[in-house]
């Protein structure tokens, strides 16, 4: 497998947040959201299998994701996935945090060294 | 419920999780497609960047929630399945198992019972005993010193119990109960047959109530029903109602000659209850009112008597009471009421009054004498019983270790297919939880069996008809612990495995094909074999050291013969309503009666004969001698003896004459002293012709030595303890003594209840002719056993018997296991190594150079593990050393004898697999490489 040098692994726990904001749009099946977020990314994330649906049960189990079989656009069925008012909440929640975090750490990263 | 549903729909959603990858899948690939790549490579290309497909579906199930549940089921099923594939390896686990958990738990089953069980009775926690000794039956004076240990009382007076019922806040109720037991004799009013034998026990007004027990049938003893002059009534026990009445429902309200005295049965307490004390020798089958105590013993009664503690207590705290506190209340009392008996003193008593005390100690389990009696014995069972069943883990762990090779490949397989590595692991151990479960369940039956088998060696070999309140039968308890010592031990021989198993290498295991890999499996063998080789060592040698001390106890010189001797044990004629003037001639006409048998040279009676269970002592005084300190032993045991007591015993003279037909109620009073007397008393001096009497010193005139015997050994136990000090009275001498407790024992003692007999030619029917006689002479008098004296002695070592016998036991099957399990190792090694054993013997080893190659590795593992046993054998025999009688823990002898033991089981298992070995046909063996 090629191996590109701009895209890199994420950390922990990022991943269900972009999955929570790609279903945040709408009903949508797995991959759809492995392509949406490689799209929006520029193809610099590119989702596995193996990480994406462990994933999706994962908040699927957590109540934060809900799920319902339906024709996808080729007419083939697919499992879409929607957040659930619980999941819209900790997506809110989960993004601020989100933000405030890479605040600091850029904060901090970029900070001069007469700032300290 | 998601999780329910999830698990019951489980494959709705395995096909729901297959079709939403293949769709993924599939509109991957049509993306492809489209972009122009052809169809076959587009669909190649997106199944290598998918990866493994059933390892993102296991990660997704994992992630679901219910993986626990819902794959517990399946592992439990695929468990299920590998056992049933493997029907030997199976039945063999299985036999082993039950084997080792049912021993566990039959000796479990029996300490429940006997060390963890409370009384059957309400709110047993609110009960305490007053006294912390286990203390039987009688106890004279106003000090109760024993052991150097200043006065602990554990017995008390019927005063004294009155004084603290009476103001004792703190308890809600108080009752009293005899401490000894009360033989019996019962028949109903009007019959003439003769008496059924019984145990009875007083006990008083508020016992049943106190105990918070209610009848079964009619009513329980009221305070009403003790007191003086009160109609005499009594209370049958569930036990004997069922055994001996049929459950008979007339049995209550009606009439009862109870050794001779009319009493009405008032009730039946409750099934399962036996009284407030566990006891070996005999539960009470009848329970009187201490009041009538007076009309059964008349003169003897002890309930009047301040100076004869007879009672054990029981009381109900009141809620909110503290213990500590109600001692020290009642520490006062005793005081109390001791100061007010300080002119009744004796000095020695005078000089330690104040020192007396006592103690409260939990009561909701009784008087345990059973406890006390077996609890060391139960525990060194249970200890040997893990032994085995150590054992039997270290075989199964090793059947499964050598399984877990040969399915090495699958494991490898399954590991590249994408299992993970907690499955496996949690797989293997499932599986021997599984089979330990199995073995567990078959362990049951096992260990009730085996239950039944200790009970029957314990308690009934000898025709003893005592019944104690101990079942085979397992209870909740015994079940559970049946079930967590199989889910125990899966865990604990399931370890090894599946620590090998989660270190499976798959591209090792792929590449090895079939040349030997994973070294460590074969350490771990051998250290398992290592560990049941000295686990074996520990157990014979237990059993030796156990079996050598039987030996040393049935064979020791009691100082009597008891060839050719038979004992009858009969019931006191008193209690018969004999008078007093009666007894003598009566035992003369026993004694001539017996004595005209064909071939018995010899018959005499004795108040109690050696070690048939009873013992009387009190303290002495030699005339001459100054009056002994408080801390002095001037205590001596003492009987009544007919004439030719020590001819027909078996006893030598040492010195001066015994008791004969001279010594009657007309001539001066005499006695005979045993050797430990002379050596106690009269250090050098010569015996013969000195006094001496029972304290106080009043009395040291009273008996004139004539004699002295030998030791001979009465008590049934202190077997290692110096002789005691004895003297022996005749029948036929009764002395008048001021002291109201001297006098009762004076004439007590003149019920002889054990009468021996000399038969050197073992005539075949001598028991039934003894039995014919006696009721001849007298129907009414109650019969209870004869035995030849030899039977005595053994049965005096029951218990030491029992476990020495299943200490063998568990020895023996402990060796066959650990046989087993070197033969195991053995044999696979040799398998393992056949291409390598071919390799030799083409290069030019001969048969016997292989033979001994395999020996050899037998060898070092059975003596590393006897390394290692040796120690801890004559470790577990120091640990041991209160049930051994003349056997020292560190035994070379003994030690090596069971090191050759389990070394030529080690030649005789080795030898198989040696010569399968060395029968190997090297081209055969280097083709099949």
């Amino acid at each position: 497998m090629k191996k590109t040098d701009d895209r890199f692994d994420l950390p922990q726990g990022t991943l269900d947040l972009l999955i929570m904001r790609v279903v945040a749009f709408g009903p949508i099946h797995g991959y759809a959201i492995a392509q949406r977020i490689q799209q929006i990314s520029r193809d610099a994330l590119q989702v596995q299998q193996g990480s994406l649906y462990p994933a999706l049960h994962r908040l699927e189990y957590k109540k934060l994701l809900s799920s319902r079989w339906k024709p996808s656009e080729t007419g083939r069925e697919a499992k879409f996935y929607e957040l659930t008012s619980k999941g819209r909440t900790h997506l809110t929640v989960e993004t601020e945090n989100w933000t405030r975090l890479t605040d600091l750490v850029s904060l901090i990263l970029e900070g001069t060294l007469e700032g300290i | 419920m998601g999780w329910l549903r999830r698990l019951f729909f489980r494959e709705r959603l395995e096909a729901d999780l297959d079709k939403e990858l293949r769709f993924h899948f599939e509109s991957q690939v049509a993306d492809k497609v489209r972009s122009g790549i052809p169809e076959s490579e587009a669909r190649r290309l997106t199944r290598i960047e998918f990866g493994g497909i059933e390892q993102i579906k296991e990660d997704c199930r994992e992630r679901r929630g219910t993986m626990g549940l819902e794959s517990l089921l399946q592992d439990v099923r695929y468990a299920l399945r590998q056992l049933r594939k493997s029907p030997g390896f199976t039945l063999t686990a299985v036999l082993t198992l039950a084997l080792g958990i049912g021993a566990t738990t039959a000796i479990f089953t029996l300490v429940q019972q006997v060390m963890l069980q409370s009384l059957p009775v309400n709110r047993p926690d609110q009960l305490w005993r007053i006294g912390d000794q286990p203390h039987c039956c009688d106890w004279a004076g106003y000090s109760q010193d024993s052991d150097g240990e200043a006065g602990n009382w554990s017995l008390f007076s019927w005063e004294a119990y009155k004084l603290f019922r009476a103001n004792t806040p703190g308890l809600q109720a108080l009752a009293a109960l005899q401490a000894g037991n009360m033989p019996l004799g019962v028949r109903p009013s009007g019959s003439s047959g003769p008496p059924d034998k019984a145990n009875g026990q007083y006990v008083s007004g508020n016992f049943f109530q106190t105990l918070g027990v209610s009848a079964w049938r009619g009513r329980l003893f009221v305070d009403a029903d003790d007191l003086e002059g009160a109609p005499p009534v009594a209370v049958m026990s569930f036990h004997a109602w069922q055994e001996k009445y049929g459950s008979d429902p007339s049995v209550v309200g009606s009439a009862y000659q109870i050794n001779g005295r009319a009493f009405t049965i008032i009730g039946v307490a409750p099934a399962g209850f036996v009284g407030a004390k566990m006891t070996s020798w005999g539960l009470p089958d009848i329970w009187m009112p201490l009041a009538t105590e007076p009309l059964m013993l008349g003169k003897t009664a002890r309930i009047k008597n301040t100076r004869t503690d007879w009672l054990d207590l029981i009381g109900r705290l009141r809620p909110g009471t503290n213990p500590k506190a109600l001692q020290v209340h009642l520490q006062g009392e005793l005081q109390g009421w001791l100061a007010s008996h300080l002119a009744d003193m004796s000095p020695q008593e005078e000089a330690v009054w104040q020192k007396q005390t006592l103690r409260l100690s939990p009561g909701g389990a009784g008087f345990s004498i059973l406890r006390r009696d077996y609890s060391e014995s139960l525990l060194l069972l249970m200890f040997t019983a893990c032994c085995v069943l150590l054992v039997a883990c270290a075989n199964i762990a090793n059947l499964l270790l050598a399984r877990g090779l040969k399915n090495q490949r699958q494991t490898a397989v399954r590991v590249a297919l994408g299992a993970s590595r907690r499955r496996l692991v949690r797989n293997a151990l499932l599986e021997s939880v599984t089979l330990s479960l199995i073995g567990g369940a078959a362990g049951v039956a096992v260990a009730w069996a085996g239950a039944r088998l200790i009970l029957y060696l314990a308690f009934h070999m000898l025709e003893r008809s005592t019944w104690i309140p101990v079942q085979a039968t397992p209870s909740t308890l015994v079940l559970l612990f049946a079930l967590g010592v199989a889910v125990l031990t899966g865990v604990i021989f399931g370890i090894a495995p599946a620590w090998m198993t989660s270190h499976a290498e798959p591209v090792e295991a792929m590449r090895g094909a079939n040349r030997e890999v994973g070294g460590g499996r074969h350490w771990a063998q051998k250290a398992l074999v290592i560990a049941q080789a000295a686990v074996s060592l520990v157990l014979l040698s237990a059993a030796a050291m156990l079996g050598g001390s039987l030996q040393n106890l049935e064979h020791q010189n009691f100082g009597f013969d008891p060839d050719g001797r038979y004992l009858a044990s009969i019931g006191s004629p008193m209690l018969a309503n004999y008078k007093q003037e009666q007894l003598v001639p009566l035992y003369r006409q026993i004694q001539d009666r017996l004595s005209a048998l064909p071939r018995v040279r010899n018959v005499s009676a004795a108040t109690y004969a050696p070690m048939a269970g009873n013992q009387w002592g009190h303290d002495i005084r030699v005339q001459g001698k100054p009056e002994p300190g408080p801390k002095d032993d001037v205590s001596a045991d003492w009987t009544r003896i007919t004439p030719g007591f020590f001819d027909t015993i078996g006893a030598r003279m040492l010195a001066g004459r015994a008791i004969n037909e001279d010594d009657n109620a007309n001539a001066r009073h005499v006695a005979v002293i045993n050797q430990a007397f002379a050596r106690k008393f009269f250090e050098n001096q010569n015996p013969v012709g000195r006094h001496f009497g029972p304290a106080s010193v009043g009395n040291a005139g009273t008996y004139e030595i004539v004699g002295v015997v030998q030791n001979i050994h009465y008590v049934t136990w202190g077997f290692r303890d110096p002789a005691r000090a004895m003297y022996y009275i005749p029948q036929a001498q009764t002395v008048q003594f001021d002291q109201p407790d001297l006098q009762s024992d004076e004439l007590w003692s003149q019920n002889l209840y054990n009468i021996v007999i000399w038969a050197p030619e073992h005539p075949a029917n001598m028991l039934m002719q003894v039995k014919k006689v006696l009721s001849e002479v007298d129907p009414n008098l109650v019969m209870y056993d004869v035995q030849s004296y030899s039977r005595v002695i053994q049965g005096t070592f029951d218990q030491q018997n029992m476990i020495a016998s299943l200490t063998w036991l568990f020895g023996a099957v402990g060796l066959v296991l650990a046989a087993v399990g070197l033969y195991g190792v053995t044999a696979y090694g040799v398998e393992q190594r056949r291409s390598e054993i071919g390799v030799r013997m083409a290069l030019g080893a001969d048969r016997g150079s292989v033979v001994a190659m395999v020996l050899r590795e037998a060898f070092w593992q059975v003596s590393i593990g006897l390394g290692i046993g040796i120690p801890a054998a004559s470790g577990t025999g120091y640990l041991m050393t209160s049930q051994l009688f003349g056997v020292t823990p560190w035994n070379p002898l003994l030690l090596a004898g069971t090191a050759v033991l389990l070394g030529s089981a080690a030649l005789v298992t080795a030898v198989i697999p040696a010569r399968k070995a060395a029968s190997t046909d090297p081209m055969q063996a280097l083709r099949s490489e």
